[in-house]
């Protein structure tokens, strides 16, 4: 399965937005991903978008690769666009494609613009509160692998609708979904097991 | 290198099957090996990958012990899982990072806290595997070969003493699988391998056959291989 576009490595650079502090860009992409909840109308999406682009063309990412991050999501965009249109209208549809769209590039422009040991130190930084409770090692850990599972699920649809079309069910949203969910918990249980026998989600250690 | 003992002692690994029934997948087994190479052959779904799971408490036996240099897989688990390193069939379920230099800085982020310390070991690593010209590139850019060398850098990079691998050459060519075969031969660890290639299996100094979650056959390798050849001409 492959990893596309911008969440696929770290892509070295100066720019402003290389060098923003890691809190500023996790806000960031927070405060986007919050936007498809109060967002009321398909327009402010667009216009988010317009200044993500601008933002990731302008730190010097190519613009092939935000190009094609987004081309990885596209399957997924078109099944839930054509649902709400159904459901809920164009308008409607649009807005919340777009939002989707939108918190997605915003994820994408930060693994792209900060190299993922950085991420989890800072993570860790940021999880220290929590140690009562939590291991922050783990906690960023987690967050780190949910940011690059992102692209990893968008994948997995596209790799599942080529197989849907050879079997001819491309237009069944069952033959869509049902075998992304299931690849995806796959995913998610040899993942888990991977980092289990390294050790990684071990308490740390005593000694 | 000392060798590290691996034992088992009447262990079992039963698992729920639906309607609160249950079924024993392996065992009961026990074996004591010290041995520098071990490989483990059988038929799919014999319980190769549940023994060998059990060696780093991926698993855990539903009965009897299992203990790696004499520390307990149950309740020293984190301390079996610094001893034993585990790698898998599929590199890319092993790799988590985008790129290999991430990920074994990922393997020391425990032992390196400073990160220029941690920076310079796992250049250490990728050097001394020859993957130092790999180490930064997407780890989905690799060739299936290039990925599977990668993933044993990750995982011994924390210098485990055992490392058990699961039919790494499964998904691999014939050139891959040699070079798979020569980089296991420069390793001082304790190497305990599934296999369903025979070649690979002859590899070792004790070689387990495993048939229906028991083992059936445990001695010198050519004799192994040719019982389990017997085995599946007979069944
Ligand atoms: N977690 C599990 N739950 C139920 N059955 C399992 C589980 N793990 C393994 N099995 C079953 O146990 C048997 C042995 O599996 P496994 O150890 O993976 O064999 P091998 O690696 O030799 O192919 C198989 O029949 C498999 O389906
Ligand atoms: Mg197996």
């Amino acid at each position: 399965m492959n990893g596309p576009g911008l969440f696929t490595t770290h892509v070295p650079g100066t720019s402003w937005l290389h060098r923003a502090p890691l809190w500023l860009k996790l806000t960031g992409v927070v405060l986007v991903g919050t936007t498809t909840f109060w967002f009321t109308s398909w327009w402010q999406a667009a216009l988010l978008l317009v200044a993500l682009l601008a933002v990731g063309l302008g730190a010097g990412l190519p613009t092939r690769r935000v190009v094609a991050s987004l081309r990885a999501l596209g399957p997924v965009l078109v099944l839930l666009g054509a649902f709400h249109w159904w459901t809920q209208g164009l308008p409607e549809a649009t807005r919340i494609v777009v939002g989707i769209a939108n918190a997605y590039l915003a994820a994408g422009l930060l693994t792209a613009t900060t190299p993922v040991t950085d991420m989890l130190d800072g993570l860790v930084r940021g999880a220290k509160p929590l140690r009562r409770w939590l291991d922050p090692e783990v906690v960023a850990l987690t967050l780190g692998i949910m940011l690059r599972s992102v692209p990893w699920v968008a994948g997995a649809f596209g790799q599942v609708r080529v197989s849907a079309r050879a079997r001819g069910l491309e237009r069944s949203p069952r033959a869509l979904v049902l075998p992304v969910v299931i690849h995806t918990v796959a995913y998610a249980r040899r993942t888990g097991e991977a980092l289990a026998a390294r050790g990684l989600t071990d308490p740390p250690t005593d000694d | 290198m000392d060798r590290t003992t691996l034992e088992l002692r009447d262990a079992t690994v039963t698992v729920p099957t639906g309607a609160a029934g249950t079924r024993t997948i392996l065992g009961p087994v026990s074996l004591r090996a010290s041995e520098r190479r071990i490989t483990v052959v059988g038929a799919n779904g014999s319980g190769k990958s549940t023994l060998l799971r059990l060696l780093n408490g991926l698993v855990t036996p539903t009965s009897g012990t299992v203990t790696v240099g004499g520390q307990d897989t149950v309740r020293e688990g984190a301390a079996v899982r610094r001893v034993v390193a585990f790698a898998f069939t599929d590199p890319l379920s092993q790799l988590v990072m985008p790129t290999g230099r991430e990920d074994v800085e990922l393997s020391l982020r425990r032992s390196h806290r400073s990160r220029p310390e941690r920076a310079a070991a796992a250049q250490a690593v990728l050097e001394r595997f020859g993957l130092a010209h790999l180490a930064d590139q997407s780890v989905y850019d690799l060739s299936g070969g290039e990925r599977q060398l990668m993933a044993l850098a990750v995982v011994l990079a924390t210098e485990p003493r055992v490392l058990v691998l699961d039919e790494p050459s499964t998904l691999l060519d014939l050139r891959n699988t040699t070079l798979l075969r020569r980089t296991l031969a420069s390793l001082e660890q304790t190497v305990v391998l599934a296999t369903h290639d025979l070649d690979l299996a002859r590899d070792a100094d004790r070689t387990l056959v495993v048939d229906a979650g028991r083992i059936v056959f445990d001695g010198a390798p050519a004799e192994a291989v040719a019982h389990y050849r017997a085995l599946v001409e007979h069944s």
